[in-house]
Protein backbone atom coordinates (compact mmCIF):
# COMPACT_ATOMS: atom_id res chain seq x y z
CA UNK A 1 0.00 0.00 0.00
CA UNK A 2 1.35 3.55 -0.96
CA UNK A 3 0.83 6.40 1.66
CA UNK A 4 -0.88 9.58 -0.51
CA UNK A 5 1.08 12.84 0.36
CA UNK A 6 -0.73 14.82 -1.63
CA UNK A 7 -4.39 15.93 -2.30
CA UNK A 8 -3.80 16.17 -6.41
CA UNK A 9 -2.19 12.67 -5.53
CA UNK A 10 -5.65 11.58 -4.66
CA UNK A 11 -6.76 13.11 -7.38
CA UNK A 12 -4.67 12.25 -9.82
CA UNK A 13 -5.20 8.84 -8.90
CA UNK A 14 -9.11 8.27 -9.20
CA UNK A 15 -8.70 10.08 -12.38
CA UNK A 16 -7.09 7.11 -13.80
CA UNK A 17 -9.90 4.84 -13.06
CA UNK A 18 -12.63 7.72 -13.61
CA UNK A 19 -10.97 8.43 -17.34
CA UNK A 20 -13.45 6.95 -20.15
CA UNK A 21 -15.70 4.86 -17.40
CA UNK A 22 -19.60 4.52 -18.25
CA UNK A 23 -20.08 2.60 -15.44
CA UNK A 24 -18.05 4.61 -12.78
CA UNK A 25 -18.61 3.53 -9.01
CA UNK A 26 -17.52 5.18 -5.52
CA UNK A 27 -18.29 5.86 -2.09
CA UNK A 28 -15.70 8.27 -2.34
CA UNK A 29 -16.90 11.84 -1.37
CA UNK A 30 -14.55 13.49 0.01
CA UNK A 31 -14.59 17.00 1.48
CA UNK A 32 -11.68 19.13 0.58
CA UNK A 33 -10.84 20.27 3.80
CA UNK A 34 -11.27 17.13 5.30
CA UNK A 35 -8.85 14.91 2.71
CA UNK A 36 -6.39 17.78 3.38
CA UNK A 37 -5.90 16.65 6.95
CA UNK A 38 -6.02 12.82 6.30
CA UNK A 39 -3.43 13.30 4.42
CA UNK A 40 -1.27 16.00 6.23
CA UNK A 41 -2.03 13.45 9.43
CA UNK A 42 -0.42 10.36 7.24
CA UNK A 43 -3.78 8.68 7.19
CA UNK A 44 -4.46 7.66 3.80
CA UNK A 45 -3.37 4.78 1.45
CA UNK A 46 -4.10 3.25 -2.31
CA UNK A 47 -3.71 0.62 -3.79
CA UNK A 48 -4.89 0.41 -7.26
CA UNK A 49 -5.57 -2.53 -9.65
CA UNK A 50 -7.26 -2.81 -13.24
CA UNK A 51 -9.89 -0.78 -13.31
CA UNK A 52 -10.27 -0.03 -9.64
CA UNK A 53 -8.79 1.91 -6.74
CA UNK A 54 -9.11 1.16 -2.84
CA UNK A 55 -8.65 4.13 -0.54
CA UNK A 56 -7.76 2.76 3.17
CA UNK A 57 -7.98 5.74 5.68
CA UNK A 58 -6.78 4.74 9.51
CA UNK A 59 -9.41 5.61 11.97
CA UNK A 60 -9.09 5.12 15.73
CA UNK A 61 -7.67 1.46 15.86
CA UNK A 62 -9.26 0.30 12.59
CA UNK A 63 -9.64 1.19 8.28
CA UNK A 64 -12.17 2.52 6.17
CA UNK A 65 -12.10 1.69 2.78
CA UNK A 66 -13.43 3.40 0.21
CA UNK A 67 -13.06 2.46 -3.83
CA UNK A 68 -13.32 4.08 -6.60
CA UNK A 69 -13.95 1.81 -9.84
CA UNK A 70 -14.88 1.55 -13.10
CA UNK A 71 -17.80 -0.24 -12.59
CA UNK A 72 -18.84 -3.04 -9.99
CA UNK A 73 -17.62 -5.66 -12.03
CA UNK A 74 -14.47 -4.31 -11.86
CA UNK A 75 -14.67 -3.40 -8.19
CA UNK A 76 -15.85 -7.29 -7.46
CA UNK A 77 -12.48 -8.05 -9.46
CA UNK A 78 -10.40 -6.11 -7.58
CA UNK A 79 -11.21 -6.06 -4.29
CA UNK A 80 -10.81 -10.12 -4.74
CA UNK A 81 -6.82 -8.83 -5.12
CA UNK A 82 -6.48 -7.46 -1.67
CA UNK A 83 -4.67 -9.33 0.45
CA UNK A 84 -5.90 -10.10 4.54
CA UNK A 85 -9.16 -8.28 3.72
CA UNK A 86 -11.23 -10.68 5.84
CA UNK A 87 -8.53 -10.11 8.63
CA UNK A 88 -8.36 -7.04 8.96
CA UNK A 89 -10.50 -4.43 10.96
CA UNK A 90 -12.05 -2.22 7.87
CA UNK A 91 -15.53 -0.72 7.95
CA UNK A 92 -17.31 0.60 4.50
CA UNK A 93 -19.92 3.20 4.11
CA UNK A 94 -22.54 2.84 1.12
CA UNK A 95 -24.44 5.90 0.82
CA UNK A 96 -27.13 6.32 -1.48
CA UNK A 97 -30.81 6.98 -1.87
CA UNK A 98 -32.05 3.46 -2.73
CA UNK A 99 -32.66 1.37 0.63
CA UNK A 100 -30.65 -1.83 -1.12
CA UNK A 101 -27.48 -0.93 -2.80
CA UNK A 102 -27.46 -3.44 -5.30
CA UNK A 103 -24.47 -4.93 -7.26
CA UNK A 104 -21.82 -3.21 -5.17
CA UNK A 105 -23.13 -4.28 -2.00
CA UNK A 106 -23.13 -8.03 -3.58
CA UNK A 107 -19.20 -7.35 -4.82
CA UNK A 108 -18.23 -6.47 -0.63
CA UNK A 109 -20.50 -9.45 0.71
CA UNK A 110 -18.34 -11.78 -1.75
CA UNK A 111 -15.19 -9.92 -0.04
CA UNK A 112 -16.70 -10.76 3.50
CA UNK A 113 -18.07 -7.39 4.20
CA UNK A 114 -21.75 -7.76 6.77
CA UNK A 115 -23.93 -5.50 7.44
CA UNK A 116 -23.45 -3.98 10.16
CA UNK A 117 -25.58 -0.55 10.63
CA UNK A 118 -27.96 1.79 8.95
CA UNK A 119 -27.97 5.37 9.22
CA UNK A 120 -30.40 7.94 7.37
CA UNK A 121 -30.04 11.43 7.51
CA UNK A 122 -32.47 13.84 8.23
CA UNK A 123 -33.29 17.29 7.16
CA UNK A 124 -35.28 20.63 8.56
CA UNK A 125 -35.30 23.96 6.98
CA UNK A 126 -33.78 26.36 8.33
CA UNK A 127 -37.17 28.72 9.20
CA UNK A 128 -39.32 26.15 10.45
CA UNK A 129 -40.74 27.12 13.58
CA UNK A 130 -39.95 25.04 16.86
CA UNK A 131 -43.42 22.95 18.39
CA UNK A 132 -41.56 22.76 21.59
CA UNK A 133 -38.43 23.23 23.47
CA UNK A 134 -38.13 22.77 27.30
CA UNK A 135 -34.65 23.74 29.01
CA UNK A 136 -34.65 27.33 28.81
CA UNK A 137 -33.35 28.04 31.90
CA UNK A 138 -30.42 25.94 31.69
CA UNK A 139 -26.98 27.67 30.64
CA UNK A 140 -25.78 26.64 27.27
CA UNK A 141 -22.42 27.51 26.55
CA UNK A 142 -19.37 27.40 24.28
CA UNK A 143 -17.33 24.52 25.14
CA UNK A 144 -13.70 25.82 25.93
CA UNK A 145 -10.17 24.10 25.53
CA UNK A 146 -10.75 22.23 29.33
CA UNK A 147 -13.42 20.77 28.15
CA UNK A 148 -12.19 18.58 25.29
CA UNK A 149 -11.16 15.68 27.60
CA UNK A 150 -14.77 15.19 28.90
CA UNK A 151 -15.89 15.89 25.53
CA UNK A 152 -14.08 13.06 24.35
CA UNK A 153 -14.67 10.68 26.98
CA UNK A 154 -18.48 11.28 26.97
CA UNK A 155 -18.41 10.47 22.80
CA UNK A 156 -16.74 7.81 23.57
CA UNK A 157 -18.38 5.98 25.80
CA UNK A 158 -21.73 6.53 23.93
CA UNK A 159 -21.36 6.47 20.36
CA UNK A 160 -20.46 3.60 17.91
CA UNK A 161 -17.10 4.43 16.76
CA UNK A 162 -17.33 1.89 13.32
CA UNK A 163 -20.78 3.19 12.61
CA UNK A 164 -20.49 6.86 13.51
CA UNK A 165 -17.17 8.55 12.96
CA UNK A 166 -16.11 9.52 15.96
CA UNK A 167 -13.45 12.65 16.02
CA UNK A 168 -10.05 12.42 17.01
CA UNK A 169 -8.33 14.91 19.83
CA UNK A 170 -7.44 17.16 17.42
CA UNK A 171 -10.75 17.60 15.58
CA UNK A 172 -12.33 18.71 18.77
CA UNK A 173 -10.18 20.79 19.62
CA UNK A 174 -10.58 22.55 16.22
CA UNK A 175 -14.13 22.92 16.72
CA UNK A 176 -13.42 24.20 20.02
CA UNK A 177 -11.53 26.76 18.47
CA UNK A 178 -14.07 27.47 16.07
CA UNK A 179 -17.40 27.66 18.87
CA UNK A 180 -18.92 24.56 17.54
CA UNK A 181 -19.61 22.67 20.15
CA UNK A 182 -22.41 23.88 22.86
CA UNK A 183 -21.94 22.28 26.18
CA UNK A 184 -24.14 22.34 29.34
CA UNK A 185 -22.31 21.87 32.87
CA UNK A 186 -24.30 20.59 35.73
CA UNK A 187 -23.16 20.15 38.93
CA UNK A 188 -19.82 20.99 38.69
CA UNK A 189 -19.85 18.31 35.07
CA UNK A 190 -20.16 17.97 32.00
CA UNK A 191 -24.13 17.37 31.45
CA UNK A 192 -24.32 17.01 27.47
CA UNK A 193 -23.01 18.60 24.25
CA UNK A 194 -24.15 19.54 20.87
CA UNK A 195 -20.79 19.21 18.33
CA UNK A 196 -22.01 20.65 14.43
CA UNK A 197 -20.41 22.07 11.55
CA UNK A 198 -21.81 25.11 9.84
CA UNK A 199 -20.49 26.20 6.56
CA UNK A 200 -23.07 28.90 5.00
CA UNK A 201 -26.16 28.28 4.83
CA UNK A 202 -25.99 24.60 5.73
CA UNK A 203 -25.46 23.18 9.05
CA UNK A 204 -24.42 19.79 10.22
CA UNK A 205 -25.18 18.26 13.48
CA UNK A 206 -22.75 16.18 14.42
CA UNK A 207 -23.11 14.80 17.52
CA UNK A 208 -26.44 15.70 20.54
CA UNK A 209 -25.63 14.05 23.73
CA UNK A 210 -26.30 13.86 27.24
CA UNK A 211 -24.72 11.82 29.93
CA UNK A 212 -26.72 8.95 31.53
CA UNK A 213 -27.30 10.50 34.65
CA UNK A 214 -28.29 13.81 33.15
CA UNK A 215 -31.39 12.86 30.76
CA UNK A 216 -34.50 13.21 30.15
CA UNK A 217 -34.14 16.82 32.57
CA UNK A 218 -34.29 18.82 29.17
CA UNK A 219 -30.65 19.43 28.91
CA UNK A 220 -30.68 18.30 25.78
CA UNK A 221 -33.50 20.29 25.19
CA UNK A 222 -31.40 23.10 26.20
CA UNK A 223 -28.86 22.54 23.93
CA UNK A 224 -31.09 22.19 20.43
CA UNK A 225 -33.32 25.18 20.91
CA UNK A 226 -29.51 27.11 21.76
CA UNK A 227 -28.29 25.72 18.35
CA UNK A 228 -31.20 26.55 16.30
CA UNK A 229 -31.44 29.71 17.27
CA UNK A 230 -28.26 30.86 17.20
CA UNK A 231 -27.90 29.88 13.39
CA UNK A 232 -29.76 32.47 12.26
CA UNK A 233 -28.60 32.43 8.34
CA UNK A 234 -28.79 28.36 7.93
CA UNK A 235 -31.46 27.37 5.26
CA UNK A 236 -30.93 23.81 5.61
CA UNK A 237 -29.73 21.63 9.38
CA UNK A 238 -28.73 18.42 8.28
CA UNK A 239 -27.81 15.02 10.86
CA UNK A 240 -26.57 11.30 10.44
CA UNK A 241 -28.75 9.25 13.18
CA UNK A 242 -28.84 5.40 13.68
CA UNK A 243 -31.96 4.65 12.02
CA UNK A 244 -32.88 2.51 14.99
CA UNK A 245 -32.42 4.77 17.28
CA UNK A 246 -36.00 5.43 18.15
CA UNK A 247 -35.70 7.51 21.17
CA UNK A 248 -33.18 10.13 18.91
CA UNK A 249 -35.15 9.72 15.39
CA UNK A 250 -38.55 10.65 17.78
CA UNK A 251 -36.73 13.61 19.27
CA UNK A 252 -35.19 15.04 16.34
CA UNK A 253 -38.46 14.97 14.90
CA UNK A 254 -39.99 16.93 17.57
CA UNK A 255 -37.78 19.85 16.37
CA UNK A 256 -38.86 18.96 12.89
CA UNK A 257 -36.46 17.09 11.32
CA UNK A 258 -37.56 14.31 8.96
CA UNK A 259 -35.75 11.72 6.81
CA UNK A 260 -34.42 13.17 3.56
CA UNK A 261 -34.56 10.14 1.82
CA UNK A 262 -30.51 9.05 2.04
CA UNK A 263 -29.07 5.97 3.94
CA UNK A 264 -25.79 5.17 4.17
CA UNK A 265 -25.20 1.30 4.56
CA UNK A 266 -21.79 0.79 7.14
CA UNK A 267 -20.44 -2.91 6.39
CA UNK A 268 -17.72 -4.63 8.41
CA UNK A 269 -15.31 -7.06 7.88
CA UNK A 270 -15.93 -10.03 10.03
CA UNK A 271 -13.56 -9.11 13.21
CA UNK A 272 -15.62 -6.26 13.54
CA UNK A 273 -19.15 -8.13 12.29
CA UNK A 274 -18.47 -10.89 15.24
CA UNK A 275 -17.32 -8.68 18.15
CA UNK A 276 -20.18 -6.78 17.79
CA UNK A 277 -22.94 -9.80 16.98
CA UNK A 278 -21.75 -12.57 19.10
CA UNK B 1 -35.60 23.36 -21.81
CA UNK B 2 -35.38 24.00 -18.10
CA UNK B 3 -32.45 26.06 -17.12
CA UNK B 4 -29.09 24.91 -15.05
CA UNK B 5 -30.91 27.46 -12.39
CA UNK B 6 -34.40 25.74 -12.72
CA UNK B 7 -32.36 21.80 -12.10
CA UNK B 8 -30.49 23.31 -9.14
CA UNK B 9 -33.58 25.11 -7.47
CA UNK B 10 -35.05 21.86 -8.13
CA UNK B 11 -32.72 19.67 -6.10
CA UNK B 12 -31.67 22.30 -3.25
CA UNK B 13 -34.91 24.65 -3.55
CA UNK B 14 -34.49 26.13 -0.36
CA UNK B 15 -31.65 27.65 -1.68
CA UNK B 16 -31.27 30.80 -4.77
CA UNK B 17 -28.08 29.59 -6.49
CA UNK B 18 -28.32 32.51 -8.79
CA UNK B 19 -26.85 34.82 -6.23
CA UNK B 20 -23.57 32.53 -5.03
CA UNK B 21 -20.10 32.35 -7.03
CA UNK B 22 -18.91 29.26 -4.55
CA UNK B 23 -21.99 26.93 -4.53
CA UNK B 24 -19.51 24.70 -1.89
CA UNK B 25 -17.92 27.16 0.44
CA UNK B 26 -21.65 28.81 0.78
CA UNK B 27 -22.95 25.45 2.03
CA UNK B 28 -25.09 24.91 -1.20
CA UNK B 29 -24.68 21.68 -2.50
CA UNK B 30 -22.74 18.81 -1.07
CA UNK B 31 -20.63 15.44 -2.90
CA UNK B 32 -24.63 13.65 -2.73
CA UNK B 33 -26.11 16.00 -4.11
CA UNK B 34 -23.22 17.05 -6.67
CA UNK B 35 -24.28 13.06 -7.94
CA UNK B 36 -27.84 13.98 -8.37
CA UNK B 37 -27.15 17.04 -10.50
CA UNK B 38 -24.90 14.66 -12.71
CA UNK B 39 -27.71 12.58 -12.95
CA UNK B 40 -30.18 15.42 -13.65
CA UNK B 41 -27.48 17.33 -16.21
CA UNK B 42 -27.24 13.92 -18.41
CA UNK B 43 -31.04 12.80 -18.48
CA UNK B 44 -31.73 16.79 -19.52
CA UNK B 45 -29.73 17.36 -21.97
CA UNK B 46 -29.29 14.09 -23.32
CA UNK B 47 -25.27 13.71 -22.82
CA UNK B 48 -23.39 11.89 -20.68
CA UNK B 49 -20.70 13.85 -18.57
CA UNK B 50 -17.56 12.09 -18.20
CA UNK B 51 -15.87 10.78 -14.75
CA UNK B 52 -12.74 12.24 -14.99
CA UNK B 53 -14.72 16.30 -15.38
CA UNK B 54 -17.03 15.27 -11.82
CA UNK B 55 -14.99 17.23 -9.82
CA UNK B 56 -15.38 20.37 -7.40
CA UNK B 57 -14.08 23.10 -9.67
CA UNK B 58 -16.85 22.08 -12.26
CA UNK B 59 -19.55 22.60 -10.02
CA UNK B 60 -18.25 25.92 -8.55
CA UNK B 61 -21.29 27.78 -9.88
CA UNK B 62 -23.66 28.42 -12.67
CA UNK B 63 -20.86 29.42 -15.23
CA UNK B 64 -18.59 26.76 -14.38
CA UNK B 65 -21.86 24.48 -14.77
CA UNK B 66 -22.67 26.01 -18.50
CA UNK B 67 -18.77 25.75 -19.65
CA UNK B 68 -19.41 22.11 -18.69
CA UNK B 69 -22.29 21.84 -20.57
CA UNK B 70 -20.88 23.61 -23.71
CA UNK B 71 -17.68 21.27 -23.19
CA UNK B 72 -20.48 18.49 -23.81
CA UNK B 73 -21.81 20.11 -26.82
CA UNK B 74 -24.98 21.60 -25.17
CA UNK B 75 -25.77 25.51 -25.39
CA UNK B 76 -27.19 26.06 -21.92
C1 LIG C 1 -31.01 12.32 22.53
C2 LIG C 1 -30.56 12.98 23.84
C3 LIG C 1 -29.41 13.92 23.55
C4 LIG C 1 -31.75 13.78 24.42
O1 LIG C 1 -31.31 14.46 25.62
P1 LIG C 1 -32.22 14.59 26.92
O2 LIG C 1 -31.62 15.61 27.79
O3 LIG C 1 -32.46 13.25 27.50
O4 LIG C 1 -33.58 15.11 26.30
P2 LIG C 1 -34.63 16.11 26.96
O5 LIG C 1 -34.99 15.69 28.33
O6 LIG C 1 -34.18 17.50 26.80
O7 LIG C 1 -35.83 15.84 25.97
C5 LIG C 1 -35.84 16.36 24.64
C6 LIG C 1 -37.28 16.54 24.22
O8 LIG C 1 -37.94 15.28 24.20
C7 LIG C 1 -39.05 15.29 25.12
N1 LIG C 1 -39.08 13.98 25.78
C8 LIG C 1 -38.29 13.54 26.74
N2 LIG C 1 -38.63 12.31 27.09
C9 LIG C 1 -39.64 11.97 26.30
C10 LIG C 1 -40.42 10.80 26.16
N3 LIG C 1 -40.20 9.73 26.90
N4 LIG C 1 -41.38 10.82 25.23
C11 LIG C 1 -41.61 11.90 24.46
N5 LIG C 1 -40.89 13.03 24.55
C12 LIG C 1 -39.92 13.05 25.44
C13 LIG C 1 -38.74 16.39 26.10
O9 LIG C 1 -39.90 16.91 26.67
C14 LIG C 1 -38.05 17.39 25.24
O10 LIG C 1 -38.98 18.13 24.46
P3 LIG C 1 -39.26 19.67 24.76
O11 LIG C 1 -38.27 20.42 23.90
O12 LIG C 1 -40.64 19.87 24.33
O13 LIG C 1 -39.04 19.90 26.19
C15 LIG C 1 -30.17 11.91 24.89
O14 LIG C 1 -31.23 11.00 25.01
C16 LIG C 1 -28.92 11.16 24.53
O15 LIG C 1 -27.83 11.59 24.85
N6 LIG C 1 -29.04 9.97 23.88
C17 LIG C 1 -27.91 9.16 23.50
C18 LIG C 1 -27.12 9.78 22.39
C19 LIG C 1 -27.95 9.91 21.12
O16 LIG C 1 -28.65 8.99 20.74
N7 LIG C 1 -27.82 11.07 20.47
C20 LIG C 1 -28.51 11.34 19.23
C21 LIG C 1 -27.83 10.77 18.06
S1 LIG C 1 -26.49 11.81 17.55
Amino acid sequence: MTPFRTVAGVFAAIQTVKAGAAGFCTNFFPDGQKLQDWVERNELHGESCAGALFLFRRDHDFSRLYFCAASPAALRAGIATLAGLRNERIVVDLVGKESAPGEIFLALEAAGFRRYQQLCRMARPGQSALQAAGGAELPVTLAGHADVPAILALLEGAFDRYAEQLPLTAEIENAVASGQIFVVRLEGVLAGLLFFETQGVTSILRYWLVAEAFRARHVGAALMRHYLATQSTVRRFLLWVIASNDNAVQKYRRYGFVPDGLVDHVLASEPIYNENHR
Amino acid sequence: MKTIADILKEIRPEFDFTTSTDFKADGMLDSFDMVTLVATLDKTYGISISGADIVPENFQNLETIAALLRKNGVQP
